[in-house]
């Protein structure tokens, strides 16, 4: 057992220090949800009051924090799904396989990584927001509620690159999928609330389960802990990670299967 | 007690979908401390074989042991016992020398003290000390390949597998890497199990070759008796006077049988004795008052095997010959 252990976090470690040391997967998923969030800022800055229907909240940033949380981790889950896949395209995969190394260490180890930036992200974001005035009204409570649920989302977009890393061993097969992501982010209520919406666009939004994530984190800074909202958020959350987790696990087995 | 098999396969086999048999019915028996050459054109199956027999692809027939483990039956075993260079191994370009062997020691379940004096005692084996903390990214192919095999030797493998080691390679990097392997195999004992599309590399390197052909193998034995199958040398001869050609030829007679001459002033023989004769050869030159500007042995070359056994020449029969220059760093 220990061994194992030991070799996902030498594996995790790896791909930590590999996103960490590759600007180009690093800057877009810090720096995309920072300037969407500016704009969005900015531009309906006193939405809040003025529209009806608008939640009550103490500013707009407040309100914005939790979707660009959302948007950085589903570009950097996606990052580290396709380095998985760069891990097959280039052989490091068949490098794992061929030494003793626990099978699962292989497939964890990556998810690991993933959880750790994408928590690491998670207070990036938190650290600018407060410096720009917002406040998390959950506290410490509220911010360890977030870490959690920013983990296992991240568990399930990397663990979704991953299935498609296994199966196609195409990096750009991966990337692909981000598109995926980035309509069920705006067909949500990542940037605006479901009481403003109308029509086909709110009946969207109302079965996308990244809307009930979404108020889950928001929940924790602009109302603090709410019961109801944290848990139908962290139910959503860990029922998309855990069947990511059993796609990758049985991708994982199938492509095993081919060697010995 | 039977010398130690490093690798032994039987009618090892590995059908494609679609019905392609890229391994059909591969036989191998190599010796613990050899240097085994497994050579072909691009796409003879030496890869697949390879991989096989490094627990990473299944095969679809036949039987296999390596470092006395069954392939099949306790592939873990396998894996604990030997170490891997795939061709064109892809090494993280973001993490240095040091940090990959250090992490490879940690996979292999070394603890960190003992991982990094590990990673330290490799760096210096392929000359990489220097270059131990820049990441991979920067570094040559040649570097890039002894990094390579370092990582394949962190755990003192019993048998090594090296896939296409030079491919790609400038010669000097060439020389360097074939230094590496001969040492690491006269030092550590380590067996070699190595595949290359290059004639030189499998003569210079390997006690033992096995061409592989379309999935077979075609020539099995040492690079000096697969040649002698093939025909014994030729020695030519430049007279420094055109004039004493028919001297000269009777001088020679007694070591071979007369080849026709590739242009006037010159003698070609058919040497069985090769180098052994070349003496006796001299010898008679000089009693018959004959003088020669040039002497000039040609041996067989295992690429007159391929020939003999394939219809085909070696470097030719992948269309490619060799790859242009190494691929550049990503």
């Amino acid at each position: 057992m220990r061994p194992a252990v030991t070799q996902t976090a030498a594996l995790a470690r790896r791909s930590v220090v590999g996103t960490l040391r590759t600007p180009q997967a690093l800057v877009p998923s810090l720096f995309f949800p920072l300037v969407l969030m500016a704009i969005f800022t900015g531009s309906f800055g006193n939405a809040p009051g003025t529209i009806p229907g608008f939640p009550e909240v103490r500013g707009f940033l407040d309100f914005a924090l939790a979707g660009a949380v959302l948007q950085g981790i589903l570009i950097g889950g996606t990052s580290a799904g396709a380095a998985f896949a760069l891990d097959i395209e280039g052989g490091f995969f068949d490098r794992l396989v061929a030494s003793p190394v626990a099978r699962t260490a292989i497939l964890v180890g990556r998810l690991a990584g993933g959880v750790v930036i994408a928590m690491a992200q998670t207070l990036f974001f938190v650290a600018v927001g407060v410096a720009f005035g917002a406040r998390i009204e959950g506290g410490l409570a509220g911010l360890a509620v977030l870490l959690v649920l920013a983990a296992f989302l991240s568990v399930a977009v990397s663990g979704l690159g991953v299935v498609l890393a296994l199966r196609t061993g195409s990096a750009e097969a991966v990337q692909g999928t981000f598109p995926l992501f980035f309509a069920l982010l705006f067909f949500s209520s990542a940037f605006f609330p479901r009481e403003t919406m109308t029509g086909w666009f709110k009946a969207v939004a109302d079965v996308n389960p990244i809307s009930y994530l979404v108020e889950a984190m928001r929940d924790q800074i602009v109302t603090g802990v709410e019961p109801r909202s944290t848990l139908i958020g962290l139910a959503v959350v860990i029922g998309m990670a855990a069947a990511a987790l059993g796609g990758s696990f049985l991708a994982f087995r199938s492509r095993l299967r081919s060697a010995l | 007690m039977p010398r130690d098999r490093a690798v032994e396969a039987e009618g090892l086999e590995r059908v494609f979908k679609g019905g392609i048999r890229a391994v059909d019915g591969v036989d191998l028996a190599v010796d613990a401390g050899e240097v085994f050459g497994f050579l072909g054109p691009n796409g003879a199956g030496k890869s697949t074989t390879v991989r096989m027999l490094a627990t990473l692809l299944r095969p679809t027939g036949g039987r296999a042991r390596v470092a006395g483990h069954d392939l099949v039956g306790d592939p873990s075993a396998v894996r604990r016992s030997i170490g891997v260079a795939l061709q064109d191994a892809a090494i993280d370009p973001y993490m240095t020398g040091r940090e990959l062997l250090h992490l490879q020691a940690v996979l292999h379940g070394f603890d960190r003290a003992h991982g990094r004096a590990r990673a330290v005692e490799l760096l210096e084996r392929v000359d990489l000390v220097a270059a131990a903390d820049r990441r991979v990214g920067t570094y040559s192919g040649g570097m890039r390949r002894r990094l390579d095999l370092a990582l394949a030797l962190v755990h003192e493998p019993e048998v090594l597998f090296l896939d296409e080691p030079t491919t790609g390679l400038d010669p000097i990097s060439r020389l360097t890497l074939w230094d590496e392997v001969r040492r690491l195999n006269t030092e550590l004992g380590t067996t070699v199990f190595l595949t290359t599309q290059y004639l030189e590399e499998a003569d210079q390197l390997a006690g033992r070759v096995a061409i592989i052909d379309g999935g077979r193998i075609v020539a099995e034995g040492t690079p000096a008796a697969l040649k002698a199958e093939v025909g014994d040398p030729t020695l030519r001869i430049t007279l420094a006077d055109p004039a004493a050609h028919e001297a000269g030829a009777r001088a020679l007679a007694a070591f071979g049988e007369a080849l026709p001459p590739e242009r006037s002033g010159a003698l070609a023989v058919r040497l069985p004795g090769g180098a052994q004769s070349l003496p006796g050869v001299v010898r008679a030159l000089d009693e018959a008052g004959v003088v020669a500007a040039e002497l000039d042995l040609a041996m067989p070359s295992l690429d007159d095997v391929f020939v003999a056994r394939t219809g085909r020449r070696l470097e030719a029969a992948d269309g490619a010959g060799e790859p242009a220059a190494a691929p550049a760093p990503a």
